[in-house]
């Protein structure tokens, strides 16, 4: 037995037919293994901010309405096919409303005087900050 | 013992990859965002402990709140108290009586006239009245009936910061319509101080972000600070420039504090002149190289070049010794000094396709 | 008192103390990252499987588990469950998978299905217990990636000490007396 100790270097002329046909099964399958958990075009999470705790980090990839409480009053956040947006706030402007669909990482809507922040987290920001 | 080589170089090339992605996870970068001085303060520290960035960062957003409740420019609801800004208003209208007030208020009234003065009076922070007027001193804005003779009476009133006199930490006004509102210069000025205390306290790296405006102290770990600047109609950046240590960013637009009315956008941009807020731009940034007072002039300059039209904007950016600068004017069309443009990283998808962006050299 | 040892017994013991002695070999060479290691404990396993049968393979999987984290001090400790549950699931493929045609199906499948199995079971294990976070997702691709990589070689070196019959076989009959 010890002689797998000294085993030489492996070569190919063992593999069958069906070994190939494994590989290549594997291979795609890792392959879409990075592809959907390693997406770098689209966000994955909105992560929700009220005043200055992090609330929570929603998935993308869900249909959803999410009820917050912020600092004067209820908010609605819908998350839908990986974009997200306030859909209601009790804020008077609804300038965090208007904002519209976040699609992108590092896209975010804030609705000041409720103070309750959405931002887009990906796996790598644009940028740190935003000028506004 | 052939076979263990392979293993050896698969086990090499893995450790790689797998070590530059926990890099990415244990940076020491602490981050915390809240809501301070009317808006969203936003602090990065980077290559602190976190208990001791914690500490740093509390410390900046307990001065910013100071701040606020210093320099508030109306009073509000909640408190019974005005703000040391507010007495000072209350005295400038019942008289010329001085009062007396604090070194620091003496010396930001002091800047802020120098800075008045160089701007022929664009940047003009005594017309808080008409600021009122147009409902921007609330914390919500609604459509105001528009009242134009209150309006034309309110300019010709004429308040100048130059009517302030400031002397042995007193002021007083000889003009009674002179009413403070330091909402374009006190987030500049939080600025300064707060880059201020964290240079003192040894912090080598950090990002602070007061309402939008933001100034830079050494680098993100490895690479500069990188800074998206907002898209004035859409939720999106639609450029980003690295911000190196020492220099601030700052943007004035029509689209965080404004209302409609009749289809109309009245944003809080008041040309001190006419009395009406600005329609004809949306959006104007300007970026402060190091030095002194950074921040001031990263909230105070983009006032005036928002405020002048669109052939006099350069003038007026070379006036206030602004070398970066861009405007975006009501129709989206964008213009950018030449020195701005080589910073930029277009983000847009739009302005990528079009390049609709014209380039000016500064007179 | 004496327990009486069969020679499958025997058989057994050393071989579960080859595959022990790779494990050892293996634990010293630093991962970055746990989980992510060349398995070479398994040829033991896929090569008793091939050679004799699955009950033998499943007693050296699993004796192997066993002792390993004994002797490196982490039995019952969260290693142990990943050795453990990555061992079952793969010795679960690789039971099922030891019928495909041996015409078309090597050594090199069953070991690639097997690693596969491998870190499934030890995902499952990380993601319900130890890091309960969806971030886990992110480290799905790279194990996936060595479960592949590994998963083939140790398949190719499994194959060819199976199927070089020659020096091996003499010195198992003249060890074990018979197969």
């Amino acid at each position: 037995m010890l002689s797998l100790l000294r085993s030489p270097k492996p070569t190919f002329k063992h593999m069958l037919i069906g070994d190939w046909l494994t590989i290549i099964f594997s291979v795609m399958l890792t392959a879409y293994l990075f592809q959907t958990l390693w997406s770098h075009e689209h966000a994955s999470k909105v992560q929700i901010r009220i005043g200055d705790k992090v609330y929570a980090a929603y998935d993308l990839n869900q249909q959803r309405d999410i009820k917050v409480h912020g600092a004067i009053g209820d908010a609605v956040i819908h998350i839908s096919q990986g974009k997200v947006r306030f859909s209601k706030s009790p804020c008077h402007n609804q300038y965090c409303v208007h904002q519209g669909w976040l699609t992108r990482s590092g896209q975010a809507a804030i609705c000041l005087p409720n103070q309750i922040s959405l931002e887009l987290i990906g796996e790598q920001k644009p940028y740190d900050s935003l000028n506004y | 013992m052939r076979k263990w080589p392979i293993s050896l170089i698969a086990i090499a090339i893995f450790a790689m990859a797998i070590a530059g992605i926990s890099a990415l996870k244990q940076e020491p970068l602490y981050h915390t965002q809240s809501y301070v001085f009317g808006t969203l303060v936003d602090i990065s520290i980077y290559g602190e402990p976190e208990e001791r960035a914690k500490q740093l960062a509390n410390q900046v957003l307990q001065d910013f709140q100071n701040l606020h409740n210093q320099l508030h420019a109306w009073k509000p609801a909640s408190s019974n108290q005005p703000s040391e800004l507010g007495t000072l208003n209350t005295a400038f209208a019942n008289g010329n009586k001085p009062i007396n007030i604090s070194p620091q208020l003496a010396t930001m009234l002091i800047d802020a006239t120098d800075l008045s003065v160089k701007s022929q009076g664009l940047f003009n922070p005594a017309i808080g009245h008409l600021v009122s007027s147009w409902g921007f001193q609330r914390d919500e804005f609604t459509a105001v009936n528009i009242d134009d003779t209150k309006i034309q009476a309110l300019v010709k009133a004429n308040p100048r910061m130059t009517d302030i006199v400031v002397k042995d930490n007193t002021a007083y006004s000889t003009n009674p319509n002179v009413k403070l509102d330091l909402g374009g210069y006190a987030k500049g000025y939080a600025l300064d101080k707060a880059a201020e205390y964290l240079r003192n306290q040894q912090v080598k790296n950090a990002l602070v972000n007061i309402g939008g405006n933001i100034i830079a102290l050494g680098q993100h770990g490895n690479q500069p600070w990188r800074v998206g600047i907002q898209h004035p109609r859409k939720p999106a950046a639609i450029a980003a420039l690295d911000l190196a240590d020492g220099w601030a960013v700052g943007t004035s637009g029509d689209y965080q504090r404004y209302f409609t009315l009749n289809g109309k956008r009245y944003c809080h941009i008041i040309d001190p002149n006419s009395g009406y807020p600005v329609q004809h731009t949306q959006s104007v940034t300007v970026l402060i190289p190091p030095q002194k007072n950074a921040g001031v002039l990263s909230d105070v300059a983009s006032k005036p070049i928002f405020i002048t039209v669109a052939e006099d904007k350069a003038r007026t950016a070379a006036m206030l010794g602004i070398q970066y600068f861009m405007v975006i004017d009501q129709k989206s069309n964008i213009v950018v000094s030449n020195a701005l443009a080589h910073k930029l990283e277009w983000l847009d998808p739009e302005v990528k396709k079009n390049s609709h962006v014209k380039l000016v050299t500064l007179p | 008192m004496q327990i009486q040892t069969t020679i499958d017994d025997h058989r057994i013991a050393k071989l579960a103390a080859f595959a022990i002695a790779l494990h050892m070999v293996e634990a010293v060479i630093p991962s970055p990252l746990p989980g992510v290691k060349p398995g070479i404990a398994n040829i033991v396993t896929l090569y008793v499987l091939l050679k004799y049968d699955f009950a033998t393979a499943a007693w050296v999987s699993i004796l192997r588990v066993f002792a390993s984290s004994l002797l490196l001090g982490q039995f019952m400790s969260p290693t142990f469950a990943l050795s453990l549950s990555g061992a079952l699931l793969s010795l679960g493929t690789l039971w099922a998978a030891q019928h495909l045609p041996k015409r078309y199906f090597s050594a090199i499948t069953l070991s690639i299905l097997a690693a596969f199995a491998h870190i499934a079971g030890q995902l499952i294990v990380v993601r319900l217990w130890l890091i309960p976070h969806a971030s886990v997702s992110y480290l799905i691709p790279i194990f996936a990636t060595a479960a592949l990589f590994f998963g083939l070689i140790n398949g190719l070196i499994t194959a060819k000490l199976l199927y070089n019959k020659t020096q091996l076989l003499e010195s198992d009959k003249t060890e074990h007396g018979s197969t």
